[in-house]
């Protein structure tokens, strides 16, 4: 933005006498920057810094010095080249960890966009009334924060105390929301639950944008309300669906919430049950190799993971519209 | 509830905990002043926590404020870490670096050489042997390391069983069974009337079951400058075959302990017995709901682990004077006095390790076990406990520890696999923070 106007500000500066309006130019960059600068200045404090640390700190192994049965009492860095990330793309945890959200990401992202797309139509059809009611309280479960509904649904999940439970045994339906082949699923009914009207907001915004005239052509031409939604709508909330996907798909990776709070009721969720598990549990030395250097590496090469599925997923996307 | 509302605050902590390690910053500034401040011969000294504090209880700020009226130059502050033990000691290690980490801070006793070997921890050697006579000497050791010591011990945490006596003698069980195959046989009978006389805890199996293990001798021994390493012991074999007959018999609920299932099996009369440490007594109360109230009594383990009568340590903690501190003097002087403040931290749950003055057991801890004076079986088993010693970097072996005997809890795994995976994550955690091991 800045530098597309200022470089129109020079050409209309350079037709004018030249060195006064320079010193304009001067200033207006200034200015830019001032703006900028609360921003900018947070950014790299708590953002890029740390990124620079945490990649600084992954050449780096916390290992005791000065022998003796218990070290000598003091942890050193030592240096350890690519060995931190050596040990994470060959551990097996860190591929079942990373098979688990890629699982995930693929079931649940594709449930929870349909299902969003579906209410927001529902919403900005004709069909429904009251639309403000509908549309708050399919919003109002994102209004709770991710460990507080996590907290709730691991009470409902409780194969001892859940009313949930109880009234599916009722009518004969047992389920375990915690066995092994479950419990996963579990986790992306939570996600569900909790982003499916966010994301329904974002497609609204986008139907709402879409000029009502083409709507009253169709009717001319004699589409009905199904036509129409499949016709015009649809086509019309693409970009909206791929910004939807890629927050969605770059959130699903970085699975954490759901799968430690859960772990409180079912304890075979291992310490490195998702990548972001791993990282924390490997900060604090519950796993082994433990302290920053790995769990460093293990957020590295996750984040890298991660970007290239949005790149592609961009890619893909960006093929798919062009065709 | 209370228990398990900790836990949810626990979590609450541990996702803060990840924003912390993703904005590469863990300190707050929680009033963790640097205790280096010392105007006019005044010092200040910081402490923190993980005590209950809970209502009813004598408050740590209130045990601190007694000390800090009657010490105008030596100021306590005292602070309470909401979270576990794993995330507090992430904390103090990143605030011993950056010194501003208090001067003192709970550490459990199976933590203690972890923390000492990440280099948190100062030798207090000289001005704790003035004070070695107020505490029982086992518990004294446990805050050393390598001989020096780093701290005083503050409670204990032998285990004991918990059992109800009127459900039992309803079930024409009149004794608890004090061998290994008739506690089995009773279980199973208790069972087919739909009660529990046993609970296999899979989130607490690393810190239970390695107690109970080890009651007939310890899985870490040091040989020179190196560590032999043997988790499969006698007592792992006796512990893994208790829990797998039971688990096969399906006579023992899985409930995990911190979880709210675990409360529910109590309230609604299920569970009637379970191993537990000392310092869950107030915490099973509120567990309860108040189920059985008046029926609960406490006794000694039987010989059910191939321990001969013996028992082993689930917890308990001491106080440790960390690096960073200015003033290890004034702080040990604090600490002797918080440790010897029995009453309070009995209030606190506690089984005080100080022998300065005799713990009474509180009376609605007596009003729910049957009058019975708990304190004194706690005592009892204290005194018949196991040596062991925990290695550095023991928290990976817990979580591995868990994560094994959850597996075993739904049959897709063993109990034995718990004490096997122990061995390797033990060796492998020595290996990877730079220390020698003996195979």
């Amino acid at each position: 933005m800045t530098a597309t106007t200022q470089t129109a500000k020079t050409v209309v500066a350079k037709r004018a006498a030249k060195p006064k309006a320079s010193d304009a130019a001067k200033r207006e960059n200034r200015t830019g920057w001032a703006f900028m600068a609360p921003f900018g200045i947070l950014f790299a404090l708590v953002f890029i810094l740390p990124i620079i640390w945490a990649i600084y700190s992954s050449f780096f192994r916390q290992v005791t010095v000065g022998g003796g049965a218990y070290g000598g009492g003091e942890l050193v860095n030592k240096f350890v080249g690519l060995q931190n990330f050596q040990y994470v793309v060959t551990s097996g945890n860190f591929w079942a960890g990373v098979g688990r959200v890629v699982i995930y990401t693929l079931v649940q992202v594709p449930i929870m966009i349909i299902g969003a797309l579906v209410l927001a139509m529902l919403i900005d059809s004709y069909i429904v009334k009251h639309i403000t009611a509908f549309r708050l309280s399919y919003f109002l479960p994102y209004a709770i924060p991710g460990v507080v509904a996590s907290i709730i649904w691991v009470y409902l999940y409780n194969g001892q105390i859940s009313p949930l439970v109880k009234m599916l045994a009722a009518i004969g339906i047992k389920v375990d929301f915690f066995a092994d082949n479950v419990v996963l699923a579990s986790m992306a009914n939570i996600t569900t639950w909790t982003f499916t009207g966010y994301n329904m907001l974002i497609f609204l915004a986008a139907l709402q944008a879409i000029p009502h005239d083409l709507y009253e052509a169709a009717r001319i031409d004699g589409a009905n309300g199904f036509q129409i939604a499949m016709r015009i709508k649809l086509p019309n909330v693409r970009a909206a669906a791929l910004l939807a996907m890629l927050l969605s798909i770059v959130g699903t990776i970085q699975l954490f919430n759901e799968p430690q709070v859960m772990a409180i009721s079912d304890p075979s969720i291992s310490k490195s049950y998702t990548p972001m598990m791993m990282a924390l549990n490997t900060s604090q030395g519950t796993l082994t190799p433990g302290g920053d250097g790995p769990a460093s590496a293990v957020a590295i090469v996750m984040a890298l993971i991660a970007g290239v599925l949005a790149v592609v997923y961009t890619l893909v996307e960006r093929k798919v519209n062009a065709e | 509830m209370v228990s398990h509302n900790k836990r949810l605050v626990a979590a609450l902590a541990a996702v803060a905990a990840m924003g912390m390690g993703l904005a590469g910053c863990g300190s707050d500034t929680a009033g963790t002043d640097n205790g280096g401040s010392s105007d006019g011969g005044k010092v200040t000294i910081t402490y923190m926590h993980r005590l209950p504090d809970s209502e009813g209880m004598t408050l740590v700020k209130d045990i601190v404020a007694k000390w800090n009226k009657e010490h105008p130059d030596i100021q306590v502050t005292a602070t309470k870490f909401d979270g576990k033990a794993s995330e507090m000691i992430k904390k103090l290690e990143t605030d011993v670096k950056s010194g501003e980490a208090p001067d003192l801070a709970q550490v459990g006793y199976a933590e203690l050489p972890e923390v000492f070997t990440k280099g948190m921890l100062q030798d207090v050697s000289q001005y704790a042997d003035q004070y070695k006579d107020h505490y029982a000497a086992g518990p004294f050791s446990l805050a050393q390391v390598g001989g020096k010591t780093y701290g005083l011990p503050q409670d204990t945490g032998p285990l004991v069983y918990f059992y109800n006596k009127a459900e039992f003698d309803k079930l024409g069980i009149t004794e608890v069974p004090q061998t290994e195959s008739d506690f089995i046989e009773a279980a199973k009978k208790a069972a087919a009337a739909g009660k529990y006389i046993m609970s296999y805890q899979p989130d607490e199996a690393g810190n239970m079951i390695s107690g109970l293990a080890g009651a007939s001798g310890g899985w870490y021994k040091v040989d020179g400058d190196s560590w032999v390493v043997n988790t499969e012991t006698d007592g792992s074999k006796a512990t893994a075959d208790f829990y797998q007959q039971l688990l096969d018999a399906k006579a023992v609920t899985t409930n995990p302990r911190w979880d709210p299932s675990f409360d529910a099996s109590i309230k609604n009369g299920q569970l009637i017995g379970t191993v537990a440490a000392a310092w869950e007594a107030p915490l099973f109360i509120t567990s309860s709901g108040g189920t059985g109230a008046g029926e609960w009594q406490v006794t000694q383990l039987g010989d059910w682990f191939g321990n001969a009568g013996k028992t082993g340590p689930d917890g308990g903690s001491a106080v440790a004077v960390l690096k960073s501190s200015k003033h290890p003097k004034e702080a040990m002087e604090f600490l002797d006095w918080f440790n010897t403040q029995v009453p309070d931290l009995v209030s606190q749950g506690l089984v005080p390790a100080a022998t300065t003055e005799d713990a009474k057991t509180p009376s609605d801890w007596s009003n729910f076990f049957s009058k019975q004076d708990i304190m004194k079986e706690f005592k009892d088993a204290n005194n018949n406990m196991g040596d062991f010693t925990y290695m550095p970097g023991f928290s990976a072996v817990v979580a591995k520890m868990n994560e094994t005997a959850a597996k075993a809890s739904d049959g897709s795994g063993k109990v034995a696999d718990v004490f096997s995976e122990a061995q390797t994550t033990s060796v492998d955690t020595l290996k990877n923070l730079g220390l020698s091991v003996k195979e």
